[in-house]
């Protein structure tokens, strides 16, 4: 139990305090590590719940697709950062003041935390460990079976993204030459070669 | 659990899904010119399919997917209402879409996806369906805002709307947390129980709730959530600013309806002080910003925000008459503000629309046709009766007056007078201004017999106001019968 | 039967008014003047049928209001009162028909004109066919209307526009207390209707109404609001103001709502509610007095008058007092009595002095008349008859003209009644005849004897009025002279045949017997009216055939008096001064510093301005910048969220 709160608190301390330099430092390009560090730290602490597969897929997609392609993003385009900091002292008071107001609030929120009898019943329900099935197959049943609705959802939203980002970048610029293999294929000896009788002596 | 028939339940969406799938495979295997004719048509027809879908489909409340996805009478109503919206946009965009150069096939389908995702919305009987809904239909709002990718304003709209939408989206899902951890379920039902059941209701579950309308608030643009509305309106395409301020409205406002009327219903006391501190604030705050107003989009922007906030008088009711108003208020609306779009969407000189409001002199004059549906319009939206616009502010005040909230109806009578005064601008400067240049003569048939139907369905609705209000309280009466 | 004669003017009205364009002047001024006539001979048919046919009856035509114990209907009461009037009223309206075809001949809006005529006409009908107060109302103040619009009729006339709003605004005055009146009586009786209101009024003839603490005998209270409005009505002491002003409409106009009809309604209202006021000795006397007075005032008046109409305006004025008084006394057959006839004379009187004013080319100045007697030779028989009618001529025991009959049964009654008031009415309306002989007289020697005192165009010009004008007149020269002697047994005999004749129609207590009595007076009572008419005949002809130094001399001897006279007793100045000129300064005042600095700035335009600040506010906020919306947004979720977190912490 001791490793284990151990692990805890420093995986939970690193997140937070990764998450802080986010969007706390200077550069770009750290704001970005900071971020991966921040991933595999609460892949770390999925692990801790016994979650292994929500772990590894936070490092898969979030580590190795997301936030590379982040990297890439913000070293591709020059974008000055400096100057879209500029007015951020100026709103710092009243937006530190906001967030203030906003931590105290849900502190007392959750200092009344009384978790309700129901909400442990189902808690336990659900979070029973079926022997000999893993982690992955549980997911895979209950998102195939009860929740195959959200699922299909989902999987709508992503096509639309994947719409949304080809119609906004796809363009077709007029006067680029471009192989069409049918074009090719299709043509024949007479579009493409004439026979001319040429008087001898004389030009084409 | 008999997957076909939940399959059967959600067919209109299945329907839409799987057509807008098949559109988007024909749109790439038809040549660049077709395509978007192609589409647009499938898409109008397809839409009308799934209108006779849900039209035919059996009455009652059933429930699908492990009760995740509810079919009711409450999402019937709403559901035809957001697809004649969507079909109407866009019959009477097909002309300015493709006049700026947007008239790519995606944008029909877009629409359709939005739509498909408002109807997951008002169909949501969990707050994961909720969250999924929502995001499916902002998505594709996100994207058609942004359409005209060669305007700098096009692509500001969708840019400023998606990071404002990614932020409510934040709060929405951070109340969904906090009232999943605090009632210890996401579903509706359960939650209703939950509610129901709590001795005294818990600071988490009201500050998860707050959250939550909050992020519902963002999408109907009540005040102070609403700055995103005016700058988006005016930047996004003309059509697509239409169906900004038709369809989501309506899907949002049935959102919230079935959350605070669902499983909050317990805690009415709670959350009606919101909806009535939004509503207050947006009427009288679209009723006074719209008056300085020059740009015609941006008036509109104002004028739903202000439209949204006379709905949630209903809302702040917590009755079912007061939900019967909204209901009723909402198809109104949806007719009146198409018809003024699409009056909106002829105002062209040389062929490039314009959208200033002094662009408008002397249309009494030159065009008196569009010139007489706008009056209509506008004086429907300022409550002059006998047009259908007032009947819906009656039904909502009456409901407000039952519920004894006289305030309320009192600072809502009194915005709509201040609000009628720019409504009323419009009508003054088409009419006693002295023509400015000429616009150009109408031009599409489905354009002018969508102006008129919609005006005519606004002059006459008073005829026979029972055919909507009948159909509008059996929907109220189906989320009050327990 | 009842319905046509009652709507067929409105038809006519509605035609001429709204399709005046589509029947052009000729086709308007056909259909309402045959309408009319259809109309006249209907009411003389129920007239017969009423009083010696099928008796009293009621059409209900339908509801109007139904609110708790608050009923009432649009209903034709047809009773014998209602005949005598609607007989007087369609009559004289037909015939003003069908003389203003010529005498307006030359206007450019004649369809409007005939309109507001038929209008009014139907007006005057409603009120004398209502069997409630309120459709009484209705058409009081629809004649009061139709009266505004024809009184300014000439809108481009300053003065007949100023004439116009007076004759509104006075009647205003009595109308409000006729408004107060019915208020009044639905308190104390629980109903409007007339038939419920006199079953109950012997019951509620002790009742007590209190009001600011005093207590009042109701039915006094009632009687003398209503009465109010009937003095304004028809131009009583005090609210006769308008009545002269009001000769700046057509001369047709004057005849028909200015003397003959619609004057007469305060008459005819208070004989209609004689089951209520027989229950007020207060506000009978004060009928008396007041009638008595008027007719004293603007006989006194009309001697010094220079304008036609105007003389004949007092006269009206005069022998509206006459009415008064009698219905005051109690006679209130003798006061129909003398409506009716009235009705006849006066009528005839107005259109004789318009043809003279047609002759004379508009002039209405007698002192710029004269001589004229040769040149308008049937005219001149008219006004002659009209006259005659007025003074109150006839062979006692023969028979007379119509006011002969009319007005001394009247005066006898008078003298009858045996009381104060009795015996200053009489006294008063004594003197009164004989100044109405006087400016009767004046009026013909000025206009018609000696010398041409006009120009000599207008002399040249002057002919007789073409046959559409005079023909009709026949109808009124007839009833000027026979009216009063066919109809003073029935209207206003004493015994049985009266009672035969009004039915219940009039109500009068047993105690009050001065109509009874009048045919028993002194013979000395009985021939002094005829005496003093005769006196005042003798008079003029002094002052304006034998001798005419005599009348400039007069008035310089009797300088004061003169003033007083031909200053109208200075109401018009006093009027001015008490009510006009305050009215403008506190108008003034409010206007300026109440609406101008207070309400517009603290209401509309501060209000507008404050709006108009708070929407630039609005659009600076709107920004475009992402993040202040987003602040904004957040601003808004922290401050919901504050208001529960601390509404809980409170708790």
């Amino acid at each position: 139990m001791m490793v284990q709160a151990i692990a805890f608190y420093v995986f939970a301390g690193v997140t937070i305090a990764s998450a802080a330099m986010v969007i706390g430092s200077r550069n770009p390009v750290h704001s970005v590590l900071f971020l991966i560090l921040a991933f595999f730290n609460s892949a770390g602490l999925f692990v801790l719940m016994g979650a292994e597969f929500l772990a590894m897929t936070l490092v898969i997609v979030y580590v190795g697709a997301v936030a590379v392609l982040f990297l890439f993003v913000v070293m591709m385009l020059d974008i000055n950062f400096v100057k879209l900091r500029q007015g951020f002292l100026q709103y710092l008071p009243i937006g530190g003041l906001i967030g203030l107001v906003l931590i105290v609030e849900l502190l007392m929120v959750v200092s009344g935390w009384v978790v309700s009898p129901a909400g442990l019943k189902t808690a336990a329900i659900n979070s029973q460990a079926i022997d000999g099935v893993s982690n992955t197959l549980a997911l895979g049943r209950l998102i195939y079976t009860e929740y195959v609705y959200l699922f299909q959802a989902s999987g709508l939203i992503l096509l639309i993204a994947m719409l949304g980002a080809i119609v906004l970048t796809l363009r077709q610029r007029e006067g680029v030459k471009r192989q069409r293999i049918t074009d090719q294929l299709d043509r024949k000896p007479e579009d493409s070669v004439e026979i001319i009788d040429v008087k001898t002596g004389s030009g084409v | 659990m008999n997957s076909f028939v939940d399959l059967l339940i959600s067919l209109p969406e299945l329907f839409l899904v799987l057509t807008a799938m098949g559109m988007m495979v024909a749109g790439v295997y038809t040549s660049a010119g077709k395509a978007y004719t192609l589409i647009s048509n499938a898409a109008v027809l397809s839409l009308f399919g799934a209108i006779g879908l849900v039209l035919f489909a059996k009455t009652g409340t059933t429930l699908a997917f492990n009760d995740l996805f509810i079919n009711d009478g409450f999402a019937q109503y709403i559901k035809i209402i957001l697809l004649l919206a969507a079909a109407l946009v866009i019959l009477i965009g097909d002309r300015a879409v493709r006049k700026i150069k947007i008239a790519h096939f995606e944008y029909p389908i877009l629409i359709i996806f939005a739509t498909i995702g408002m109807m997951l919305m008002v169909s949501a009987n969990d707050l994961m369906s909720l969250y999924v809904g929502l995001e499916l239909q902002s998505l594709a709002l996100y994207v058609v805002a942004a359409l005209n990718r060669d305007s700098l304003r096009s692509s500001e709209a969708g840019l400023k709307y998606f990071v404002l939408g990614a932020l409510s989206s934040g709060m929405l899902l951070y109340g969904c947390s906090l009232i999943y951890g605090y009632a210890g379920t996401t579903s509706f039902t359960g939650l209703e129980t939950a509610v129901a059941g709590a001795s005294n209701i818990s600071l988490g579950l009201l500050t998860g709730l707050v959250f939550l309308i909050v992020g519902l608030a963002f999408k109907v643009a009540a005040v102070p959530f609403h700055m995103w509305t005016p700058d988006v309106y005016e930047g996004a395409p003309t059509p697509v600013t239409a169906f900004f301020a038709a369809a989501p409205k309506v899907a949002s406002m049935a959102l919230f309806v079935r959350i605070t009327m669902g499983p909050f219903q317990g805690m009415a006391d709670q959350w009606q002080q919101i909806i009535i501190v939004l509503s207050i604030l947006s009427m009288v705050l679209a009723a006074l910003a719209a008056i300085s107003q020059t740009n015609i989009k941006r008036l509109m922007a104002y004028s739903s925000i202000g439209h949204a906030g006379y709905a949630l008088i209903g809302l702040g009711a917590g009755t079912k008459q007061g939900t019967t108003a909204i209901l009723i208020y909402l198809a109104i609306y949806i007719v009146m503000v198409i018809g003024t779009f699409a009056c909106i969407l002829c105002m062209k000189r040389k062929g490039n629309s314009v959208e200033q409001i002094n662009d408008l002199a002397g249309l009494g004059k030159s065009h008196p046709a569009i010139a007489a549906a706008l009056l209509l319009f506008m004086f429907s939206m300022a409550g002059i009766p006998p047009l259908a616009g007032f009947f819906g502010k009656l039904y909502i005040f009456l409901a407000a007056i039952e519920a004894e909230l006289y305030s309320l109806a009192v600072i809502g009578v009194l915005s709509s007078v201040v609000g009628s005064f720019y409504y009323l601008r419009i009508v003054k400067v088409m009419y006693f201004d002295n023509l400015s240049d000429e616009l150009d003569s109408v031009t599409g048939k489905r354009i002018s017999v969508i102006i008129s139907l919609c005006a005519l369905t606004i002059l006459l609705f008073f005829l026979s106001p029972s055919l909507l209000v009948d159909s509008a309280s059996t929907a109220a009466s189906v989320l009050f019968e327990k | 039967m009842e319905t046509l004669a009652v709507f067929l003017p409105l038809l006519g009205a509605i035609l001429a008014g709204l399709f005046g364009f589509v029947l052009r002047d000729r086709g308007a001024v056909l259909v309402t003047s045959s309408l009319l006539t259809i109309s006249a001979v209907l009411s003389w048919v129920l007239f017969y049928d009423v009083i010696w046919g099928t008796g009293p009856r009621t059409v209900h035509l339908l509801n109007w209001v139904s609110v708790d114990k608050f009923i009432f209907n649009w209903a034709l009461l047809i009773d014998q009162l209602t005949v005598v009037m609607l007989v007087v009223v369609t009559t004289v309206s037909s015939v003003v028909h069908w003389y203003s075809i010529g005498y307006m001949h030359h206007d450019k809006s004649i369809p409007r004109f005939f309109a507001y005529l038929s209008f009014f006409t139907f007006f005057m009908l409603m009120l004398v066919t209502s069997d409630n107060l309120i459709q009484m109302f209705f058409g009081w103040e629809g004649v009061g209307l139709c009266s505004y619009l024809l009184i300014g009729f000439w809108f481009d006339k300053p003065s007949a526009n100023a004439a116009a709003i007076k004759a509104f605004v006075v009647n205003r005055v009595g109308d409000f207390g006729y408004a107060l009146g019915i208020f009044g009586v639905f308190v104390l009786f629980g109903t409007i209707q007339l038939d419920d209101i006199f079953l109950a009024a012997s019951s509620k003839a002790e009742a007590k109404i209190i009001f600011l603490g005093i207590e009042f005998h109701a039915i006094t209270v009632l009687c003398l609001l209503l009465f109010i409005g009937a003095m304004g009505k028809s131009a009583q002491l005090g609210l006769h103001t308008w009545l002269p002003d009001a000769m700046e409409g057509p001369t047709p106009v004057s005849a028909l709502i200015h003397a003959a009809t619609m004057v007469t309604a305060g008459v005819f209202m208070v004989c209609r509610l004689s089951p209520l006021f027989e229950y007020s000795e207060t506000a009978l006397a004060v009928v008396a007095v007041v009638g008595a007075s008027t007719a004293f005032f603007a006989a006194t008046v009309g001697l010094t008058q220079n304008d036609i109409k105007r003389v004949i305006a007092y006269s009206t004025c005069s022998q509206l007092g006459y009415m008064f008084f009698a219905a005051g006394l109690s006679a209130y057959g003798a006061a129909m009595f003398h409506l009716f006839t009235h009705a006849f004379f006066k009528a005839l009187l107005f259109l004789g002095s318009g043809c003279v004013i047609h002759a004379m080319s508009d002039e209405q100045d007698m002192r710029k008349m004269g001589g004229i007697r040769k040149l308008v030779p049937i005219t001149y028989i008219y006004m002659w008859i009209g006259s005659l009618a007025l003074a109150g001529i006839g062979i006692p025991g023969l028979g007379g003209f119509a006011g002969f009959h009319s007005k001394d049964i009247i005066l006898e009654s008078a003298w009858a009644a045996d009381s104060i008031f009795g015996y200053y009415s009489f006294w008063l309306g004594l003197i009164a005849a004989l100044m109405t002989a006087f400016y009767s007289w004046r009026l013909l020697f000025l206009t018609f004897h000696g010398q041409a005192r006009c120009d000599e165009r207008t002399l040249a010009h002057v002919h007789e009025s073409p046959a559409i004008m005079w023909v009709p007149l026949l109808v009124l020269a007839a009833g000027a002279v026979v009216a009063g002697y066919l109809g003073h047994t029935v209207f206003a005999g004493g015994g049985d045949q009266m009672r035969s004749f009004w039915g219940d129609a009039l109500f009068m207590l047993p105690t009050h017997t001065a109509l009874e009595n009048a045919h028993k007076v002194p013979l000395w009572v009985k021939v002094s009216p005829l005496a003093a008419g005769l006196m005042g005949i003798s008079i003029a002809y002094i002052f304006y055939i034998q001798n005419n130094k005599l009348p400039s001399n007069c008035a310089a001897r009797f300088k004061p008096l003169y003033e007083i006279s031909y200053n109208k007793w200075y109401f018009d100045e006093l009027y001015d001064r008490i009510f006009v000129k305050p009215a403008f300064v506190i108008g003034r005042y409010l206007w300026k510093s109440g609406d101008g600095a207070v309400i517009d700035r603290l209401g509309p335009d501060g209000l507008a301005m404050v709006t108009l600040r708070f929407s630039r506010l609005v659009s600076i906020l709107q920004t475009g910048y992402v993040y202040h919306y987003a602040f904004a947004m957040l601003i808004g979720l922290v401050g919901l969220v504050s208001w529960y977190v601390f509404s809980e912490f409170l708790r």
